[in-house]
């Protein structure tokens, strides 16, 4: 199947690849951005060693690294959505590079009408049969057997180039996020936050300057990352009042807003987030209080929860709900310590991402934009 | 009440715009009372403020303050602190008095808008000063108290009662005087020392209410050892009647409730929802539960401890994790503090979220309480009456692997902790309340006294 391409790839690559496996698989690296990060630098050595001759040859290499990864750690989402963003990132500059005009502009169509609008999220599958097919395209030679690293090698700049980008947009999400901050928040408002959320930290730190106002943050049991939050909060002046999980109910009807990190959104608009979000959601809802998410578009998931099942959650260490020290407990008693809850669609009424705020509805949208369909199944 | 409609009013009134942070300098003319009690106030905690910065060690803590203090000045502010006021002073007094951090909460005056709405909150002060004779056993209590060695309504009332029967048996008639006038007055500063340790409970309450009309309708003429004797037996009568023998028709009554195969959810420990659980597993159902626990008082490993020693097949998980549980739970029993005339529930912080979890997946939410728990206000949030948990790690809830220092204010500008202690469910979240005169809707329990033929409840 990569028999060119596996033998074109070197054992760095191989090598490289195996050693994030392994710390994904040990959970050594853990969270979405640092995942996401780790994933971009591994793809960029990957690309600039691989030999390829045509564009097919190098996709099929990012998809074998991405699928391996993904099954290294199939609950850090933002490994596979990272993959995907580098595999659009090199179909678009292929396109610009072959063709120049009607490339990845194809998208936009002067006649407007129905049919077209349906078959909005499709051009690019028609586009890319007729361009491997012929070969008289610009300078790029494909497939050239007198010199077969002639394709990769006016090719790699501009993708290396590419991927930079999207390392960019990693290493700039909080500031982008945080830019309208300002705009969210007004003068004595109360919002309420739920554990160590660094997007989020971000967002309040960067309207504090501008805006008076308190932040309720709640513990976040067992991993107790309220704690943190609550002080990197108000050491950055922010007055900040720290609470037990059980005060969410009874402090929000005094709230104004909720803030929340995410750990990936769903295709439908829903997200897995930190233990503790589907109750301080639900209690939103309950009182009519807008929920606010604010995650990086790196996050976006082209995947979905329809099942609401159990093993959609990741699990963590028992021991941080009911540790040894409680003595013969230990082996009567079935403890559940879920990392992450599934929050729905309908709880939440704004993300706040890196490239503007959407609602739910709109973040299919946003994935058809950012992800190609092809890639949805690595 | 007043201070919270106060406080209500202040937020609808407009707001002087704040473009940049700054606060402007000139206030909405108020009234003349409100004006000087705000400035009175904001004299009194600026030099305060001075005086516990001259004394603690922290250089940041002025220019914080000092800051806070310039920036925040709106009309609210103003509006809330004369309604913030009188709590904040009587709170200010006890916390210079036990030299604990509470001091500082109030000491600054910049504090955002947000940490003063929470101020009239029940603050815990430690017991000490006994004002009065106050009997030992008294005494006693209201040290178990202040340290939670005695927790929960009934077993407060139970132990409140028991105290309060030693003390009738050692007090003395004076000359002059008649036992059904005087010995009540001999109770209130007893009962005034116990509020001191812990804020009082609807059962404490109730429970007094009622031992108070037994006295003032005791006999004048019987010799003083026999209305003592008469006294104790209406006590001991009180508990055996609304206590004991109600917590056993709640046991029958709820376990009907329980069918082989069921998984019980319930949250935190509640000694009505314990009893039914073990009579229930004593009558041979085979049902397993999930013991839903949080923070600050972590009561709900006690509970499990007490379960799997008879062998109850159990789950135990924190609060923010009942999302994964609550579809495979078939019913939710939890017991309550007090019941309210519309229907809410006050029990423990946390009791209003797993409610509301379980409506939501559509479990039926079963709430256990005896009648003497009912209380004849209505309340209808969970600020006009709570209480806050001391600081510190006084329940030895948290892990001993992370830092403590989040624990106490030590020093931190900008940070408050609030450990409130109860939370009011609203009557929508819960499906049926078991009572030991049957299972009733929420909204009932007002007709009830009606129903029974008695006036009060």
């Amino acid at each position: 199947m990569s028999g060119m391409a596996t033998e074109g790839s070197s054992a760095a690559n191989q090598r490289v690849v195996e050693n994030l496996a392994s710390r994904l698989r040990r959970r050594q690296v853990v969270g979405s951005r640092e995942t996401a990060l780790e994933t971009v630098l591994v793809l960029r050595q990957v690309v600039s060693k691989a030999r390829f001759s045509n564009i097919d040859q190098l996709v099929e290499v990012i998809r074998s690294v991405g699928r391996k990864l993904v099954e290294a750690q199939p609950k850090e989402h933002t490994v596979g959505n990272t993959v995907r963003k580098v595999l659009h990132h090199i179909r678009e500059e292929y396109h610009t590079a072959t063709q120049g005009t009607t490339a990845a502009a194809s998208t936009s169509r002067s006649t407007l009408s129905i049919a077209k609008f349906v078959l909005q999220g499709q051009p690019r599958k028609q586009n890319a049969p007729p361009k491997a097919s012929d070969e008289t395209r610009g300078t790029l030679k494909e497939n050239d057997p007198d010199d077969p690293d002639a394709f990769a090698r006016t090719l790699k700049p501009v993708l290396m180039e590419a991927i930079q980008d999207v390392l960019d947009e990693l290493e700039t999400v909080y500031d982008n996020i945080s830019k309208n901050a300002k705009d969210h928040i007004h003068s004595d408002e109360i919002i309420l936050t739920i554990g160590k959320s660094s997007t989020v930290e971000a967002f309040l730190k960067s309207a504090a300057p501008y805006r008076k106002y308190t932040v309720i943050v709640a513990d976040t049991a067992p991993s107790y990352s309220g704690h943190d939050m609550a002080q990197s909060l108000s050491s950055a002046g922010i007055s900040t009042v720290l609470v037990p999980d059980s005060a969410i109910y009874a402090l929000m009807s005094r709230v104004n807003k909720v803030i929340l990190g995410a750990h990936a959104i769903l295709a439908n608009g829903g997200m897995f987030a930190i233990t503790g979000s589907l109750l301080a959601a639900t209690a939103a809802r309950a009182h009519s209080t807008p929920v606010v998410v604010c995650s990086g578009q790196f996050k976006l998931t082209p995947q979905w929860n329809l099942y609401h099942e159990y093993g959609a959650l990741d699990f963590a260490d028992p021991s941080s709900v009911l540790g040894f020290e409680e003595g013969n407990l230990v082996d009567k008693v079935d403890v559940v310590n879920p990392y992450y809850d599934y929050v729905r669609p309908e709880l939440v009424d704004a993300f706040i991402t890196n490239d503007g705020d959407h609602p739910p509805s709109s973040v299919y949208r946003l994935i058809k934009e950012a992800y190609d369909d092809e890639d949805y199944e690595l | 009440m007043t201070e919270s409609v106060t406080t209500i009013k202040a937020i609808a009134s407009p707001l002087p715009s704040q473009p940049q942070g700054e606060a402007s300098g000139s206030q909405p003319p108020k009234s003349q009372k409100n004006m000087t009690k705000a400035e009175r106030r904001e004299q009194q905690e600026k030099q305060r403020a001075a005086k516990a910065a001259a004394k603690s060690a922290g250089p940041s803590a002025k220019p914080a303050a000092a800051a806070g203090g310039s920036n925040v000045k709106s009309a609210p502010s103003a509006a809330t602190v004369p309604a913030a006021g009188t709590p904040a002073k009587r709170s200010d007094r006890r916390g210079t008095v036990s030299g604990r951090e509470a001091p500082n909460m109030f000491d600054e005056p910049g504090k955002a808008r947000g940490l003063r709405i929470f101020s009239h909150f029940g603050l815990p002060k430690p017991p000490g000063q006994a004002k009065g004779d106050i009997h030992p056993a008294i005494i006693r209590l209201g040290l178990q108290f202040s340290e939670f060695k005695i927790a929960g309504a009934n077993a407060r009332c139970i132990a409140t009662l028991t105290a309060f029967k030693t003390v009738i048996q050692d007090y003395v008639t004076p000359p002059n005087n008649t036992l059904s006038r005087h010995l009540m007055t001999h109770l209130s500063p007893q009962i005034t020392h116990l509020v001191s340790a812990r804020p009082m409970s609807v059962t404490m309450g109730n429970a007094i209410r009622q031992l108070k009309l037994e006295i003032s309708g005791s006999d004048i003429d019987l010799p003083e050892q026999d209305a003592k004797d008469a006294l104790c037996l209406k006590i001991d009568n009180y508990i055996r009647d609304r206590i004991i023998i109600a917590d056993q028709v709640i046991q029958e009554i709820a376990g009907n409730k329980i069918k082989d195969g069921d998984v019980i959810l319930t949250y935190a420990r509640s000694s009505v929802v314990e009893k039914v659980l073990l009579r229930a597993h004593a009558e041979g159902k085979q049902f397993s539960v999930i013991v839903v626990d949080s923070r600050p008082m972590l009561e709900g490993k006690k509970l499990l401890s007490v379960l799997t020693s008879v062998g109850i097949q159990c789950t135990y998980l924190l609060l923010p994790a009942i999302g994964a549980v609550i579809t495979e739970a078939s019913i939710v029993f939890v017991g309550a503090h007090s019941l309210h005339s519309n229907g809410a529930v006050f029990s423990r912080a946390g009791t209003a979220l797993v409610a509301m979890m379980a409506k939501q997946h559509s479990v039926p939410v079963v709430v256990c309480c005896e009648t003497y728990k009912f209380s004849e206000t209505v309340q209808l949030d969970s600020f006009i009456k709570n209480e806050l948990a001391p600081a510190g790690d006084l329940f030895s809830s948290f892990p001993i692997t992370r830092p403590k220092s989040t624990l106490t204010l030590s020093g931190q500008s900008n940070l408050e902790i609030l450990n409130p202690l109860y939370d009011l469910t609203p009557p929508s979240s819960i499906t049926a309340v078991v009572t030991e005169v049957g299972v009733i809707p929420p909204s009932s329990i007002s007709s009830i006294p009606l129903a029974l033929g008695r006036s009060t409840l």
